[in-house]
Order: structure tokens, then sequence, then C-alpha cells
């Protein structure tokens, strides 16, 4: 049985997503045993991305200087955009290293039942940007499911009118997987979506 | 225990890092939510069953009283996706979704309201901008759940409204009508009538109109075609009267409508 600091040490640890009790005694532990400078670090990590990060005022990545280094980077390709739901996104397609142009975040998709309405996302701020900036595309890449589909659609709608070239990233089947365990709605998207070849 | 039911995904919420807790209509068991391990995740055993509007079988593993059984399984039975692609359907369709989450307690079962959300989700998806479709729905819903209006009596002093007469007019003034009081969820008679509470008028016809849709069966609304008017009518009545129960959280969602129209999708 812990207490005192070590138990308060493990309680922080169990709300972090996908630890439990027994990870979380784990890594107090661990972090016991460390050099202090160590793990001094980890703790000015945490609340400098605490203090420091905010979102950039032209992405609304989370960054800690405004404009965020992919928006002041010049070797950037400023004419598409790739629109994302969550800041975490943008780490998910800079790993494919497939796509050298900006971002824009909406910060959430769109959901009737939870009340998420078009004015809580950054969706007008969008609008401004392909106003302002020569846009020549916006690549829609919400997630694959019924609110991003509707954020998509919407926004669509919305950028119609501006005369931008709106793609939106393929449906299909996941690489490595089996035929015979997809379920009919991705495989019906990923027969609509073939392509020649 | 492994339970095994019928069930149409009525909401998801993300819980942790890629769970979700799914929120069904169920054949047995009525409102249900099921805890559902990674389906998040790319390769997740689940695929896209758990999308709202999904029909599917599903088994859940969890003690008899479990508040939150495990989802094991969940194949298709219809996906109704074409229904989710369209950005004014859904928005329709989620004040029906709405309804069921407001209205219906857990774990009761409700196999008439199971069905009538079936059949309409069904007929939807052949033309889903009817809206005596959905005018249907809240009607029925209402009515099994016990919600509904009172339409055919004064809510005061109880005699019973003349409905089944035409509309008269009186020197060629506007045809009779009655007085619906969103605050006592009822018609109030000229000799009760309400003060201070400011009425919505309801003619003879939408009053008989409303009847008969309580009376006939869904096969037959297909074949049903009447007018905008009167739809309208009736409509901000049934609307009104749901507000007014479920209380003030809704003017969100009325803002997704605004702005919808606006686009005019």
């Amino acid at each position: 049985m812990t207490q005192g600091i070590i138990e308060n040490l493990i309680t922080q640890f169990t709300k972090l997503p996908g630890i439990g009790r027994k990870t979380a005694q784990r890594l107090a532990f661990f972090v016991l045993a460390m050099p202090p400078e160590e793990a001094k670090g980890i703790a000015r990590a945490i609340i400098d991305v605490k203090d420091k990060g905010r979102f950039c005022s032209v992405c609304f990545n989370i960054t800690d200087t405004d404009p965020c280094g992919i928006c002041s980077d010049q070797s950037r390709d400023r004419s598409a955009i790739c629109v994302v739901e969550e800041p975490s996104n943008i780490v998910a397609v800079e790993k494919t290293r497939s796509f050298r142009g900006t971002y824009h975040v909406l910060l959430g998709a769109l959901s009737p039942v939870d009340g998420v309405t078009p004015d809580r996302l950054k969706i007008t701020e969008l609008i401004r940007r392909v106003q302002s900036d020569n846009v020549r595309e916006i690549i829609l890449a919400t997630n694959p499911n019924t609110k991003g589909e509707i954020t998509a659609r919407y926004i669509t709608e919305v950028l119609k009118p501006l005369n931008v070239k709106i793609t939106r990233i393929a449906y299909g089947l996941p690489i490595g997987s089996d035929i015979e365990f997809a379920d009919e709605v991705t495989l019906t998207k990923s027969i609509e979506g073939r392509r020649e070849m | 225990m492994l339970k095994r039911t019928d069930g149409i995904v009525l909401k998801s919420t993300v819980f942790g890092e890629a769970d979700l807790i799914v929120t069904y209509l169920t054949s047995d068991y009525g409102l249900l939510k099921a805890f559902a391990k990674s389906p998040r995740k790319i390769r997740s055993r689940f695929g896209s069953s758990l999308e709202p509007l999904t029909y599917s079988r599903i088994s859940m593993l969890g003690k008899e009283e479990s508040n939150l059984p495990r989802l094991t399984q969940s194949d298709i039975i219809r996906p109704f996706y074409s229904l989710r692609e369209d950005f004014k359907c859904l928005l329709n369709i989620s004040e029906i979704l709405e309804l069921n989450l407001n209205f219906l307690p857990e774990r009761e079962s409700h196999p008439e309201i199971f069905r009538l959300l079936l059949n309409m989700l069904t007929k939807l998806e052949f033309n889903c901008s009817n809206r005596l479709y959905y005018l249907y729905f809240k009607i029925r819903f209402l009515e099994i759940t016990g919600y509904s209006p009172r339409l055919d009596a004064c809510g005061r002093c109880g005699d019973t409204v003349e409905h089944g007469r035409p509309a008269k007019r009186k020197n060629g003034g506007p045809p009779a009508h009655h007085n619906f009081y969103v605050s006592h969820g009822s018609i109030i008679c000229q000799k009760c009538i309400a003060e201070g509470d400011e009425p919505i008028r309801l003619s003879t016809s939408a009053l008989r109109f409303y009847r008969s849709l309580l009376k006939w069966n869904p096969a037959a609304i297909d074949r049903i075609i009447p007018p905008e008017s009167l739809l309208s009518e009736i409509e901000g009545i049934i609307n009104s009267h749901i507000r007014y129960v479920l209380g003030p959280p809704r003017s969100s969602y009325g803002a997704v409508r605004k702005d919808t129209a606006r686009i005019a999708l």
C-alpha cells in the first residue's frame, strides 16, 4: 500500500488515457528511480505545454509560436489546405510525408444530437482564409464517420460559391486487412471509389 | 451473461482513447447503453456498425444488472447509410433520435417504438424529404409514451372539443378554430380561456387530420398528400409541445437548422 506523495503521483497518472492503476504504479516508481534532472524535465515539459501552448491564429493547430511552424514555413504550398477535425490529425497526416500544403483545424465536427453547431467550429475562419489567400484546393480530411461526413458536406456547400476545388480523402479498406472481414458499408464505399489500373 | 438482440444505434459517445459508449434502441431491452472496445481503430472488428442509425444484430456480455455491458459483436442488418449522407435529412432525423434519447427510460422494453422507428427509417430511405413521415413518427411516439398533447377536450373543464364538424364561417369571417396552450399541453375552451399565455390557433380541419393520423396504419401514410398549411399547423403545435416538455437546451439545435436553411442545402 502506497501513501502520500507516491499515491498522489499514481492517482495523477491514472488520469492519462490508456493508463490503469497498475501501469500508473509502475510509472510512479520508475519516476521515483529516475535521476532528478530527467524527472524535472518531464514535469517542466508538461508545465510548458500548458503555459505556452496556444492555437495558431491562422490554422488553429496547437503551437508555442504564432503563426505555427507549418504556417510560417515558406517551402509549404499555401494554395492547398487540408481541413482536419483535431490538431492530433495533423500529426497523423504529417507522418505520411505525402502532403506539403498547409492545414486548417476545425476543433471538432458537426453533431446535431450533441448540439455542436457550425458556429462552434472554425468554419468562418476557413472561409476567410479561402477568400483572402490564393487557395486552389481544399482537401477535406475529416473522420470517415457520420459526424466527419456531415461536416465535410456542410463545408462543401459553404465553399461552393467561392469557386475553389474541393476534394475528400478516399474511403476504403485498410492496407493489410482482409476483404472477408470488411463490413458492407466500407466495402460498398471502396467499390464506389475504385480506380482504373 | 450473454445477451443477443436487434438494435438501432441512436448515439455514440467517445470514451477514453479509442473506445465508444453506444446508445441503442433495442427490440428486447428498450434504450440500452453498451461499451465498445476500440471501435475507432482502423482495424476494429466493429467496422461501421456503430455509426448512428445502423440497424444491427448485437451481442453483449455483462452481469444481469450491469449498467454498461460490453459489446462483443455487431452484425449489420441494414446500415441506412444513405440517410447519414444527406445533411438536411440527418438534421431532421436527429430530432427523432433526440426524442428517443430524452423521453425513453433506459432498459424498459418498447417493442412498439422500436418497430415505429425501424419502419420510419425504412420509409425515409426512399424519400427522406417527406415531412409527413416525421410528423407521423412524433405524434405516434408521443401517444405511445403518454406525452401526447390533449386535443380532444378542454384541459380545464374536460368538455369534449367538437372536431368532427367542418370549420364554420361567421359572416365571411375567419374559420372556427381552437386555442392550444403550450403551458397546459392542451386545448382550452372559450369558457375557461387562460390568461397571460399566448395560445396557438388550431383549425378544425387540422384537428381532424391529427385525429386521423393517430388512427391510420403506417402503410397508408405514403398515399396521403395533405396540404402544406395543414402540416405546418400541426407541426407547429407538436414541436412547441415537445420543446416545452423537453425544456430549453434545444436552442443550439435550432441554430444548426437556421444555418442549414441559410445555405439552402
